[in-house]
């Protein structure tokens, strides 16, 4: 219902959750109970009609990715030994040093997708979690879209870890050059995790709550 | 939703969790933090101290990179790199690793290791790839921590915390010591030499050496060392021999040793050996120098050293009792009263050569030496070698010698009184002949010579003197001219007529027998001889000789007649050699003389400007040689008058065979003048030289 819901963000009409219809939905099979259901009787999961607990997961999952975001920008993120050589560089100093170069698009590309995208899901799931409680300027329709948004992009940070886990399997050429992993990839590759586990723990049907809270709050959508 | 559904028996799945206030998700960010910070409290507490390191450059050493390796493991790594007060340094801090930093002490040394390729091989050569590090090397013992050191540019020789005896090395006189040496034995490396340096005293070169310790018990007190170069070659009664060693040796030199004699004490750590320049002075040294110090005297001489060389013996009575250790200048306007340079000759003595009583030390040495100074023992230079003019120290003693002490002034050496030098010598009289042979003027005396070829070339390429062979040709032809002229071919022949006629004559004579007749030619004869006597001047004696033979006809002595004839002859030859046909020839001579004269004056002048002159006298005398030559036409005419009026005075006659045999000898006689005036012609013309040069 809610997924209806979605695609009929466009439509102006105020939204009823299924709280205030005396239902509440199983998260896993999606199968919908009255209120006060305690157990999903088709796949035994528990149903809450609101994860109390919710914001607490988000925060604290949060904190740990953001965490982890810190060792993975000060430590090199690969190491590249070449013949007579040894270069360790982060992920913003290898961004510079490839700007400095000219490859101005690389560096782009690995600017947004280490730096960028990360720190835009921070801000992302942040903005989500504190909207829950305070009413921001922002139409749930939208605070939506951002969620779905954040939970889709969250994969794609991991193309970083990728690209280092396939530099450093194909490229072991002995004395010649070789690439390990730094530190950095296995901090970063945490922080991937730690926010896409954040921005799952996140409750989405909270969004809703918040406009209910907001009563007839102007839809700026 | 308008159809409630109906109520279904629902048994739990699972037992619902108990949920509390706070969610048990936050361990997860306790855990990060207290992992975090476990980990940054242990890299911090992992963290060895900082030592600083000073090097005189810093090649290739870089922050964050250069490990500090001790036994090739990294115990440390460069943080910063940085400059000492004034720029006059490098300072390297070094994070050291926390277990390995109580053992580095004061007592620690740092190098840096870096590729270097030197005759005993190539080292540091992973450093080529990897770049250079820092070793450091310190004892096994925990010391008192230090944090600041000197680092060296090189590995050091002998190494805290190593094993090892660790000698030093001092060259003898003419020894040389090359840097980081091999020592072999045998063949085989058993320690190595390390940086020579020279000593404060600048007399002697003196390195450390290690011997590695398994080698240790190779050397004792009385082991030798001396230089091997690698490469040996003799020549001896066997034949000749070369002999390598080892090519490592052959260009950068070695130290090899051995011990000649048994029963040598235990050698100590800081033990000084001398290196002898090769095996055999080693073997002598042995039994030659003794353990005591040799006694050091500095002698001073005011004359000339030249020969005198450091190592020339000592002698005292012939016997080498020491060798001169030292030659140098020495200016002292206090002790000497003037400031001219003498030579001071520092030698040393073995006091075990002197043959001291009791104890051989240096001291008693100095007091013997003292007393016989007192008693008139002096040194003097005398020649050591007669072929090479070196000379040596000798301690004589002298008589009614100048009263002397042999004391020791402050720190100075003991200055010992000189005498006069043996300069007398043979070998001082050959190098004065050798000097006075290098005094000559050789250079002047070349330069001269070069000047007077010069000059003479000068002289030659002048055309007025290339022209003087020409001018002596002209003259010669001239006198061939007149020699070959008609006139002079001519006296023959009248000659020949003459005394057909007298053949004739004296044949007529014999016939007719007629005294009278005779008589009468004779007369006729002796007109005609008057004729020629008024004609020519000074031939009285001819005329004379006519009228004899005319008187002597008269007596008709045919054989008297005859020898008168031959007489007559002779006169005749008389008249060619009288002093008008003689004067000729002399004036002739005369104008060469002149000639030589004026070519002497310009060898003697040497001045170019002399040859016009020359040149004109030549000619002067050339006209003389040609108004001679004038004058001998007149004379061959008169010569030929005179023929024809003895021919026709002896006309009638025809005396036979003896006759004119006798005119024949004449002829001849005038012939050989001829030939001798021909033969000068033909000397001067093949060597017109002969002209200048006067011979």
């Amino acid at each position: 219902m809610q997924v209806v819901c979605m695609e009929l963000s466009g439509i102006s009409k105020k939204t009823v959750t299924a709280r205030e219809a005396g239902l509440v939905a199983c998260t896993r099979c999606t199968r919908a109970w009255p209120l006060g259901t305690q157990v999903c009787g088709r796949c035994g999961a528990r149903l809450v009609s609101r994860d109390v607990h919710s914001l607490q997961r988000v925060w604290a999952l949060w904190l740990v990715g953001l965490m982890c975001y810190v060792p993975a920008n000060v430590y090199p993120m690969l190491h590249t030994q070449q013949l007579f050589s040894v270069d360790e560089s982060t992920i913003i100093g290898g961004a510079v040093e490839l700007a400095h170069h000219g490859a101005y698009g690389i560096s782009a590309i690995i600017l947004i997708a280490s730096v960028v995208i990360p720190l835009g899901k921070f801000w992302a799931i942040a903005f989500l979690a504190l909207s829950v409680r305070r009413h921001t300027g922002f139409a749930s329709h939208r605070r939506l879209v951002l969620y779905e948004v954040v939970e889709y992009i969250g994969r794609w940070s991991m193309i970083d870890i990728f690209v280092v886990a396939i530099l450093s399997a194909l490229v072991q050429l002995k004395g010649l050059a070789a690439i390990t992993p730094g530190p950095a990839a296995f901090f970063f590759a945490l922080s991937v995790i730690f926010t896409m586990l954040s921005a799952q723990a996140f409750d989405p049907r909270m969004i809703w709550d918040a406009q209910t809270n907001d009563d007839e709050a102007p839809d700026h959508g | 939703m308008a159809d409630t559904p109906p109520p279904v028996e629902i048994t739990p799945a699972r037992n619902r969790r108990r949920t509390s206030g706070a969610s048990i998700i936050w361990i997860v960010p306790l855990l990060a933090l207290v992992v975090a910070f476990g980990v940054a409290w242990q890299s911090y507490a992992a963290r060895g101290p900082v030592i600083v390191v000073s090097f005189t450059d810093g090649a290739g050493i870089a922050a964050g990179e250069t490990k500090l390796k001790y036994r090739d493991i990294d115990v440390g790594e460069v943080e910063q790199v940085g400059f000492g007060e004034n720029l006059d340094q490098v300072q390297v801090h070094i994070r050291l690793s926390k277990d390995i930093a109580p053992y580095v002490d004061a007592s620690s040394v740092f190098w840096i290791v870096q590729p270097e390729v030197t005759a005993q091989g190539v080292t540091g050569l992973s450093t080529v790839l990897s770049g250079v590090y820092i070793e450091g090397s310190w004892d096994t013992e925990i010391g008192e921590y230090a944090e600041s050191f000197r680092g060296s540019d090189v590995a050091p020789l002998i190494k805290p915390g190593e094993g090892g005896l660790q000698i030093a090395f001092r060259t003898t006189t003419n020894g040389s010591l090359t840097d980081n040496a091999p020592i072999l034995f045998r063949g085989i490396q058993v320690g190595q030499v390390g940086r020579a340096q020279i000593a404060r005293s600048g007399a002697f070169a003196i390195t450390e050496g290690l011997i590695f310790e398994e080698h240790r018990h190779l050397i004792n007190s009385s082991t030798r060392f001396w230089e091997t170069s690698g490469f040996t070659f003799s020549v001896g009664p066997s034949g000749a021999e070369i002999d390598f060693s080892s090519l490592a040796t052959l260009v950068g030199g070695g130290i090899t040793f051995d011990t000649f004699v048994s029963g040598g004490d235990s050698v100590r750590d800081g033990e000084v050996f001398e290196v002898f320049e090769e095996k055999e002075t080693a073997r002598e040294s042995l039994f030659t120098t003794s353990a005591v110090d040799p006694l050091r005297l500095s002698i001073i001489f005011n004359e000339n050293v030249s020969g005198l060389t450091v190592g020339a013996p000592v002698e005292l009575s012939g016997l080498r009792i020491g060798s001169v250790d030292s030659l140098a200048g020495i200016v002292d306007f206090n002790q000497f009263g003037d400031s001219r340079v003498r030579l001071n000759v520092i030698v040393s003595i073995q006091p075990a050569r002197l043959g001291l009583p009791g104890d051989v030390t240096s001291a008693a040495a100095l007091s013997l030496l003292q007393d016989r100074v007192a008693n008139g023992l002096r040194a003097r230079l005398a020649s050591a070698s007669l072929l090479t003019g070196g000379l040596k120290v000798e301690l004589v003693e002298v008589e009614d010698a100048p009263l002397a002490r042999l004391t020791a002034v402050g720190l100075d050496l003991p200055v010992m009184p000189t005498t006069k030098s043996e300069t007398s010598d043979a070998a001082a009289t050959v190098e004065g002949v050798f000097t006075r042979i290098n005094n000559l003027p050789i250079e002047e005396l070349l330069s001269s010579a070069i000047n007077v070829m010069n000059s003479a070339e000068l002289l030659m390429s002048n055309p007025d003197l290339q022209e003087t062979p020409g001018d002596v040709r002209t003259l010669l032809g001239d006198i061939s001219g007149i020699i070959t002229s008609n006139d002079v071919k001519n006296i023959p022949v009248a000659l020949n007529a003459t005394l057909v006629r007298v053949e004739g004559l004296v044949a007529e004579l014999e016939q007719q027998r007629i005294a009278e007749t005779l008589g009468a030619t004779l007369t006729a004869a002796a007109d005609a001889a008057t004729a020629v006597t008024s004609s020519v001047e000074g031939v009285p004696a001819l005329v004379a000789d006519i009228q004899a033979v005319a008187a002597r006809a008269a007596t008709l002595e045919f054989d008297t007649l005859i020898e008168e004839l031959t007489a007559l002859t002779s006169s005749a030859e008389a008249l060619v050699s009288s002093p008008e046909t003689a004067q000729l020839p002399v004036a002739l001579k005369g104008a060469l003389d002149q000639l030589n004269a004026t070519l002497q004056e310009l060898r003697a002048g040497g001045a170019v400007q002399n040859v016009n002159q020359t040149l004109a006298s030549a000619r002067t005398a050339a006209d003389s040689i040609a108004v001679s030559a004038r004058d001998l036409p007149e004379v061959i005419n008169r010569l030929n008058a005179l023929f024809a009026q003895a021919g026709r005075t002896i006309d009638g006659y025809n005396q036979g065979e003896s006759l004119s045999r006798s005119a024949e000898a004449a002829l001849r006689d005038i012939q050989k003048a001829a030939d001798a005036l021909a033969k000068l012609a033909r000397t001067i013309e093949r060597n017109p030289n002969s002209l200048l040069l006067g011979r």
